[in-house]
């Protein structure tokens, strides 16, 4: 029975035994959380390794050779992954090239010129963008997007740059509305949320009297983002764009339906490519033979090292941000 | 003054406005004509069969998605149950224990990495552990595909959360003599719950699309494969068979987009309209949650 | 030097030769005094003279940061609490702390009395009702709060909320409380009530406060401290440090000179 009466004093003997209770409790759930956090560094391992092992054979057979050859023969087990490479960081440089001006302005934009009421909407439409499944983009290019491409956008384009030198041959036909410069421009579309809202969020920690001083100095509008927010951001805004660089390098579902699917490489935008990711979807679950299953991991691989290379740049990037806004979250 | 400087720079700033405004509207036209795909063709094959039917072959007619959405619940619901304690446990050590400690840096690093990883290869990695091994593909294994998705979304929303809980709650209760874990499990999680609540639906929106890492493990199933339990002498339950391949809504667009079957190719865009529709829900109720207070 | 109050007072706290550190920066130098049983005994002195950081030596509620250390002993009833091997959950349970921005739990206000309770005790409901009860009774707030005990904390004013928070300490019957500025966020009125209660608590439990404000340590302590850049300057009863005072320094303080 203990006593309700607080006037009395309560022995030492009675905490120590709830004491008791709790140390060993405490070590339990600590130790949790530590291996928690410890599962997540085994499973970032765990895919480098098995990656690696099961595209031994394949290494073994091809070693690096793999990321210079064209050949892709099922029948008679040559593979190489130059068009598959080629093929990723030419659509994923395209779509950047589209997607980060584009995303800017919009951040831009949500920044300084909407106006108030339209900041929440537009802000969540944009958003709502980026939550959307990348296999919708997917099957839109697929049936909207790159008929609309080939019968309207690509024979202009062919037409306009039909006498001018290396342009002639970047924009040759025939049109097939599928290939590289579709899939760049889904994948664009795709990113381009993703870049906003980060930049967006990022010109939110320039501090509100640089803007002011700069203003009050008599500066346009376009010369405080340019000049001002831009520089101070710039940490910030080069992080968001390697993080979407990151991620439309590894993108499948958009890419797979309108890249076309085929190995090999052509000096015009127009053709049909592939990527390392719209193979692998394509082609693994029909691989037979000791080496084809292998070869796709392999060009696995080499996605997963080129996009850690980035997402790794990117983290360090947005960190030096976050330190100099004053720590934030980390 | 110089005029003349003074007005190219006026004319700078007036057609550099007008493209950043070009470019929301940009963005925003590419939503809406997205939507609109979505939705006119989406609705073409939206009826009551969608749900009571199973996906059709190829070349006929009719049929409906229900083994789909009833593998993509399935499939979502126990990756969320497998990946969620893990991914609050793991964002509680990185912002309570851990929070200066080597080991966080080098956590925090890698699970930002695997948010972004490309979720294919994490369809690649499963398929080594779960799917070769066994000699089979299953709906174990999809789970443990998307699990992998959404551990490190949990991860960073907790840590997230758990840091803007202030300091001074957490001495209020240790100053009680509350031990660490109960501070945390009593007072810091409940301040932070509604934040946590939201990074849970934020992952179950984002594994409610993904197809590639299913596209080797879970396989996809024309119909539905189930076990059957039997409780007594005339009694027996069907529970669906989690060691088969199993369908899911995503992979069934993908396959049906990719045929040459118009009836499958309306069933992909009814399939993609319910997706949407189901993503775009969840984020919303994660943003009015996330914005509510709840204590 | 110091100005010793009457020694047939029981000592229940003492501190000796305490030096604390904040990583490589000593923001205590060697302080000692006696914190007398049941008595209330103010720290006063400029911002960052080290009496928070004092006052938090006292339930080593710094552990739970890196980089802070604490060199010298305080013995709590005779024994130092600045051992390894004293328990801080039990230590923290006798020594209670209520802190200078009000910190009612995410919980009702029934929990957030229960809390404390909970941790050290088994009882049934009904006994825990009587002692939530009590406990609010003695912070003067169970008038206030009889009918909403079931709302959250958080629905209180700021004045209820510090006395929530003296009341939940309270409710873990502990020896001693330490008050960190406890009205500094509080307006007056508010202020009034609370030193009206520190003044009630001092015939259960020993009290140490820090204060800022010099004239709130005149009213509610029989002893003052006054610290100066991490010093003890000068220790003696509030009535004789306020009015004759030894120190230069510690004139100059309470003549407003600086500070």
């Amino acid at each position: 029975m203990v006593s309700t009466d607080l006037s009395e004093p309560f022995s030492a003997a009675n905490r120590a035994d709830a004491l008791r209770r709790f140390s060993a409790g405490d070590r339990r759930f600590r130790w949790l959380t530590q291996f928690a956090a410890f599962l997540v560094v085994v499973i970032f391992a765990g895919i480098i390794v098995t990656l690696f092992i099961g595209a031994m054979p394949a290494i073994k057979a091809f070693g690096l050779d793999f990321l210079a050859t064209s050949t892709w023969n099922p029948v008679t087990e040559k593979f190489g992954a130059f068009p598959l490479i080629y093929g990723t960081l030419v659509t994923s440089a395209l779509a950047m090239i589209v997607a980060v001006p584009v995303g800017i302005g919009i951040a831009i934009f949500l920044t300084e010129l909407c106006p108030r009421q339209l900041k929440r909407p537009i802000g969540i439409a944009v958003e709502l963008l980026a939550g959307i499944p990348s296999i919708i983009y997917g099957i839109w290019g697929f049936f909207v997007f790159a008929p609309f491409f080939q019968m309207t956008v690509e024979p202009w384009l062919i037409g306009f740059f039909a006498n001018v030198p290396i342009l002639q041959d970047l924009f040759a036909g025939p049109p097939y509305g599928i290939g590289i410069f579709t899939a760049a421009l889904i994948l664009s579309i795709m990113i381009l949320p993703f870049i906003s809202s980060i930049t967006h969020e990022v010109f939110a920690t320039v501090p509100p009297i640089l803007k002011e001083a700069a203003y009050g100095l008599g500066c346009t509008t376009w010369e405080v983002m340019w000049r001002i927010v831009l520089p101070y951001s710039r940490a910030g805004v080069v992080g968001a764009a390697m993080l979407a660089l990151g991620r439309a390098l590894g993108e499948t579902m958009a890419v797979t339906f309108v890249v076309g699917n085929a190995h090999h490489i052509n000096l015009s935008l127009l053709a049909p490519g592939t990527t390392i990711s719209a193979t692998i979807a394509n082609e693994f679950t029909e691989a037979l033979g000791a080496l084809y299953i292998p070869a796709l991991i392999y060009a696995g691989l080499i996605l997963f090292f080129i996009t850690f290379l980035v997402l790794a740049a990117a983290q360090l990037m947005l960190y030096g941000l976050d330190r100099r806004s004053g720590g934030g979250s980390k | 003054m110089n005029r003349a400087l003074y007005a190219r720079r006026r004319i700078r700033n007036t057609v550099f406005l007008t493209l950043s405004v070009a470019a929301a509207v940009f963005g925003i036209a590419w939503l809406a004509l997205i939507l609109y795909s979505l939705i006119a063709q989406g609705i073409q094959a939206l009826s009551s069969h969608i749900f009571t039917e199973m996906t059709p072959a190829q070349g006929s007619t009719g049929g409906g998605l229900i083994n789909a959405i009833a593998g993509s619940l399935i499939m979502s619901a126990l990756a969320v149950v497998v990946g969620t304690p893990i991914g609050i446990f793991g964002g509680t050590y990185l912002a309570e224990y851990g929070r200066h400690s080597r080991l966080s840096v080098i956590v925090r690093f890698i699970n930002d990495i695997l948010l972004s990883a490309p979720s294919i290869l994490i369809g690649l990695f499963i398929y080594q552990i779960a799917v070769a091994p066994m000699h089979g593909f299953s709906a174990w294994a999809g789970m443990l595909a998307l699990a992998v998705i959404v551990i490190p979304v949990v991860v960073r929303t907790t840590e997230n959360m758990l840091h803007l809980v202030p300091n001074t709650l957490r001495e209020a209760s240790a100053a009680l003599g509350s031990p660490r874990n109960h501070v945390i499990r009593t007072v810091t999680w409940r301040a932070a719950r509604a934040g946590m609540i939201t990074g849970v639906l934020l992952a179950v929106a984002r594994i409610s699309g993904e197809t590639a890492p299913l596209l080797f493990t879970a396989l996809g199933n024309n119909g539905w494969s189930s076990n059957t339990l039997a409780l007594g002498k005339n009694l027996s339950i069907n529970y669906p068979a989690m060691n088969s391949p199993m369908a899911s809504l995503p992979l069934v667009i993908f396959n049906f987009a990719s045929s040459a079957d118009d009836n499958q190719h309306r069933l992909a865009w009814t399939g993609a309209l319910i997706i949407t529709f189901a993503v775009l829900t969840l984020s919303i109720v994660a943003r009015i949650f996330g914005s509510e207070k709840e204590w | 030097m110091n100005s010793m109050p009457m020694t047939a007072d029981k000592v229940r706290i003492d501190i000796r030769n305490l030096s604390f550190y904040y990583g490589a920066t000593k923001a205590l130098k060697n302080v000692s005094l006696p914190l007398y049983d049941r008595k209330v005994t103010a720290f006063i002195g400029p911002s960052g003279c080290g009496k928070s950081t004092l006052l938090r030596v006292l339930n080593r509620i710094y552990e739970l940061y890196p980089n802070q250390r604490a060199e010298g002993e305080v013995f709590l009833d005779g024994e130092n609490i600045l051992t390894s091997k004293q328990d801080l959950n039990l230590l923290r349970a006798r020594i209670g702390m209520v802190f200078q921005k009000p910190t009612p739990f995410p919980m009702t206000i029934y929990d957030n009395i229960a809390y404390g309770i909970k941790l050290y005790e088994r009882m049934r409901k009904s006994e825990l009702d009587d002692r939530v009860e009590d406990a609010l009774q003695r912070a003067a707030l169970w008038n206030e709060v009889k009918d909403k005990l079931r709302e959250s904390g958080l629905s209180l004013s700021g004045g209820q909320q510090q006395r929530l928070c003296i009341a939940r300490t309270v409710a873990t019957k502990p020896e001693v409380i330490l008050l960190d500025e406890p009205c500094s966020a509080l307006d007056p009125i508010s202020t009034a009530k609370i030193e009206e209660l520190i003044d009630e608590l001092a015939n259960e439990y020993t009290i140490v406060i820090v204060t800022h404000n010099m004239q709130q340590a005149s009213r509610v302590s029989d002893n003052t401290a006054f610290m100066f850049l991490g010093e003890l300057i000068e220790f003696g009863t509030t009535e004789k440090l306020f009015t004759a005072p030894q120190n230069k320094r510690t004139e100059e303080y309470i003549t407003g000179r600086f500070g």
